[in-house]
Formats: C-alpha cells, sequence, structure tokens
C-alpha cells in the first residue's frame, strides 16, 4: 500500500541500521514514547539490531494502559446498567477493572458495542432514543479531536440520550514527569507522530531546550524509526538538543489547527491520574462547561470510586521505563493476555503484549524467542 | 489507539455542512470525517486516517523527498552489504498493523 510499504523497505532499513552503527561511539537511551512505536520495535526486532548502539525504553503511550481503574470501574458500572448502551473502541473490552472487566460485563448481558469511530456511538444513540448511550472517550491527542466532534456534533444535533465517560490524557506533561524524575535515564526521545500530526511540535520547544533533551517527531513503520533513532543519535554525537521532524509527510510545525480548535472548544485542561505513574498536573482533558450535559459521570452520578491496584502488577515501572515486561516477575506466567494483570498485556500499544506476542516469553532458562 | 493510516480519497460528500467522504485503504473502503482537513482535500489525495477521521493530508512532496534521501543511503557504495539476518523481517509485508 503506498506510504506503508516503502516504510518497510529492508534495503533502505539495513542501511540505516548500519549508518546509526557507524554514528554511534557509545550506547545512547532512547524512548519512544507512543505503544503503536513499541510494537514496531518489537515485532520488527530493531531493539535487537541496534543492542549495541541504542537502549530502547518503552514510554507510556498507550492510553488504554494508563486509564486509571476507578475509570475502568466506572466503564463497568455503566456498562452494567440495564438502560445503558456502552460503546468503546476495541482496545478497552479486555482490560481488567478491579473485579472484572467490559467483556465479561457483555457476557453477562450488558450491552456493550465496539465502535470503530465515535461517531458510530453517536449514530447508535439516534438510532435508539429510548436509551442512553455512552463513549468511552480514551487517548491522546491523537484521538481527542474526533472525541470532542462527536460531542460537538452531538450538542448541535441535540442528542440527549449520548454522554461520554472521559478519560483523555496528554502526553508532552508526561514526557516532562519522566525527565524530571530523579531516576531518569532517557536521553533522547522519539515523540509520538500521530499526536504531533494533531498539536505540531511547538509545546516539545520549551522542554528539549530546558532539560537539553534532543526529541524527535518520529513515524510508526520500520523505516520511520530508523530515521528517528538516527536523527537522535546524531544529535547525541554532536550534543544537539533540538526538536526535529522525522514525520515530514504527516506533521507540520503548527500541528492541524482545526483539529486543535475543536479539542480546545470542547476540553479543558485537567489534572489527571495515570495508571501506573500516579497524578501529573494538567495532564488530562475534561469537558467545558458548555458540554457537561454529555458528561456521563455526572449524569449517572459515578463520581466516587475508590479502588486499589493490584500489588502483583507492575505495569507502572514498566511504563516508565524503570522496568522491561519480561524483567517482572509476574510476565508470561501468571500475566499473559488471555489472563491479563494489568493493561499493557492487552492492548494492542502495551509494552508487554508486545513483548508477549511478538517473541519474548520467559522460560526456566531465560528468554526464548 | 494512536493508530493511523494512509488512504486514498474516493469521494466527498457534505451531509449538511459536516464534511465526509469515502477512503480506500487498499481496497478496503470506509466512511471517514474530513472536517479537520477542510478545504485541503479532493478526491485522489492520500489522508493520514485516526478512528474514523483524517488528522493530516499526506504531503507527496516530503514523501518523495524522504524516499530518495533514503534511498541515496543504501545506494551501492554508500553502505555495506553485509547479511543482517534479523533485518530480513523488514522485507515481508504484514499489511495493515
Amino acid at each position: 500500500m503506498k506510504y506503508l510499504s516503502e516504510y518497510r523497505d529492508g534495503d533502505i532499513a539495513r542501511g540505516l541500521v548500519q549508518t546509526i552503527r557507524s554514528v554511534t561511539t557509545r550506547c545512547w537511551v532512547l524512548m519512544e514514547v507512543c505503544g503503536g512505536q513499541t510494537h514496531t520495535i518489537v515485532r520488527y526486532g530493531i531493539d535487537e539490531l541496534l543492542v549495541d548502539s541504542v537502549e530502547l525504553i518503552h514510554g507510556p503511550g498507550c492510553p488504554v494502559c494508563v486509564t486509571p481503574l476507578a475509570q475502568i470501574d466506572r466503564a463497568l458500572a455503566l456498562a452494567s446498567r440495564r438502560n445503558v448502551i456502552f460503546t468503546s473502541f476495541g482496545d478497552m473490552l479486555r482490560v481488567p477493572g478491579s473485579k472484572s472487566d467490559l467483556q465479561q460485563v457483555r457476557a453477562g448481558g450488558g450491552d456493550v458495542r465496539v465502535v470503530y469511530s465515535p461517531l458510530d456511538a453517536l449514530e447508535i444513540a439516534r438510532s435508539n432514543p429510548a436509551r442512553e448511550v455512552v463513549f468511552f472517550a480514551v487517548g491522546f491527542e491523537t484521538t481527542a479531536p474526533a472525541n470532542a466532534m462527536a460531542v460537538w456534533r452531538a450538542k448541535e444535533l441535540d442528542v440527549r440520550n449520548f454522554s461520554v465517560l472521559a478519560s483523555h490524557v496528554t502526553v508532552l506533561p508526561a514526557m516532562a514527569a519522566i525527565v524530571e524524575s530523579p531516576q531518569n535515564r532517557v536521553q533522547a526521545f522519539l515523540a509520538a507522530g500521530h499526536v504531533c500530526t494533531v498539536m505540531g511540535w511547538t509545546e516539545y520547544e520549551p522542554l528539549a531546550e530546558k532539560y537539553r533533551v534532543p526529541i524527535i517527531v518520529t513515524g510508526f513503520e520500520p523505516v520511520d524509526l530508523l530515521e528517528g533513532i538516527l536523527l537522535a543519535v546524531r544529535q547525541l554525537e554532536s550534543g544537539r538538543h533540538q526538536v526535529e521532524n522525522q514525520y515530514r509527510r504527516s506533521v507540520k510545525r503548527e500541528g492541524n489547527l482545526a483539529a486543535r480548535e475543536m479539542v480546545s472548544t470542547v476540553f479543558k485542561p485537567v489534572d489527571r491520574s495515570w495508571r501506573g505513574m500516579g497524578p501529573i498536573p494538567a495532564s488530562g482533558l475534561a469537558l467545558r462547561e458548555e458540554f457537561v450535559a454529555f458528561d456521563a459521570e455526572l449524569k449517572f452520578e459515578l463520581q466516587n470510586i475508590a479502588v486499589a491496584e493490584s500489588d502483583r502488577c507492575r505495569a507502572g515501572d514498566v511504563l516508565r521505563g524503570h522496568l522491561k515486561p519480561f524483567e517482572c516477575p509476574a510476565f508470561a506466567g501468571e500475566c499473559t493476555p488471555e489472563s491479563p494483570l494489568g493493561a499493557p498485556m492487552v492492548s494492542s500499544e502495551g509494552a508487554c503484549a508486545a513483548f508477549y506476542n511478538y517473541r519474548r516469553h520467559r522460560t526456566a532458562d531465560g528468554l526464548k524467542r | 489507539m494512536c493508530l493511523g493510516i494512509p488512504g486514498r480519497i474516493v469521494e466527498i460528500s457534505n451531509e449538511g455542512r459536516f464534511p465526509m467522504g469515502v477512503v480506500d485503504f487498499g481496497g478496503v473502503q470506509r466512511d471517514v470525517c474530513l472536517a479537520f482537513v477542510g478545504d485541503d482535500v479532493g478526491v485522489g489525495h492520500y489522508v493520514i486516517v485516526h478512528v474514523g477521521f483524517a488528522i493530516s493530508v499526506v504531503d507527496e512532496q516530503e514523501a518523495n523527498r524522504t524516499r530518495e534521501l533514503l534511498t541515496e543511503l543504501v545506494r551501492p557504495g554508500v553502505v555495506g552489504s553485509a547479511a543482517e539476518p534479523g533485518i530480513n523481517r523488514l522485507a515481508r509485508k504484514p499489511g495493515l498493523l
């Protein structure tokens, strides 16, 4: 397919790997922010090819993984209600809440439906005026414009049986929290190309300057990631710390202005707690006052749910880059995609799922490919 | 979740003032909201689509320029041709991720 297959070209990738090796004088520590990038890296073995040149730490860019447990439990409570049609992206269905998951609620008779687009959820609401339709609005800046548009459109069309359970997060405050941590080892970021497609990269410039950390806006195919790594390594080797754009075919400096405007019309920044990372100031998006009629938490009075995380799941350490998935004692034993302890094992962007699915099952004698 | 797939616009429609279109992804066609790429697109343009919304128009000039630069990088003589067992996996075409 055009604009996909050429970025999976083995010859170009081979050339990039050799170039990266030839310009590297030491092993640099890079973090790819987005879980989609993690999956490409693990799937194609990019980390193994560059083992002496770069260490890739997998970042927190998995919205499913960082959605707080309490919010999953709110989703489960809503989905169990008789009059509710609960709609969600497919990724959320198997994320474990404190007692169950959406798939089990569906098996028990809950009306849980997977949608491709938030506009599909709105259409379900318009076709079922006697029922309440709730959409689980999770995601980063990439998804926020689409979810904002669904709410904006619901207001415009006066669809009163539609609401959203919003759990939006934004990636820049999380990147700042990572470099500010005393345990930080990250020397350069590969920023998430689709987040930047929406937001541009101007907001990264102060971060790069303050922490003297190169930030490369990077795409998702293997050639994109290798070129992003090369640009990062070149900066590190020459002592620079700038924001550079590898994903030029999609990302402009100012981002997508129409999408950004829709997000700021419907949402406002709020403090948000990240599953595994804890509270991060101004790292979430909540509905503005004009749109609170579409806030499922208020509509169904769900605010007060407090739950404790399992102490057997080390997802927080994985999301902060302190632990590789296969270093977790539960990995591939107690915790598998069939029976997950934490969200990173089930999400298509989760680092644990990437390692489990693509190669690295731990056995008694170590790692087995 | 931040998955974005490039596809070609094959149809544009306006439901009221709400711009929608049909985008072809290598034979699979889907309805896509074009509100965020607005006046920049027409039939035949490639867009990056995320959860049913076009979030950018693929910049063909930039894509071509990148491809030329990267192809130059692997021109014989620019880099060696030592076998890389792991990289052979890159040659496969897994289709949509």
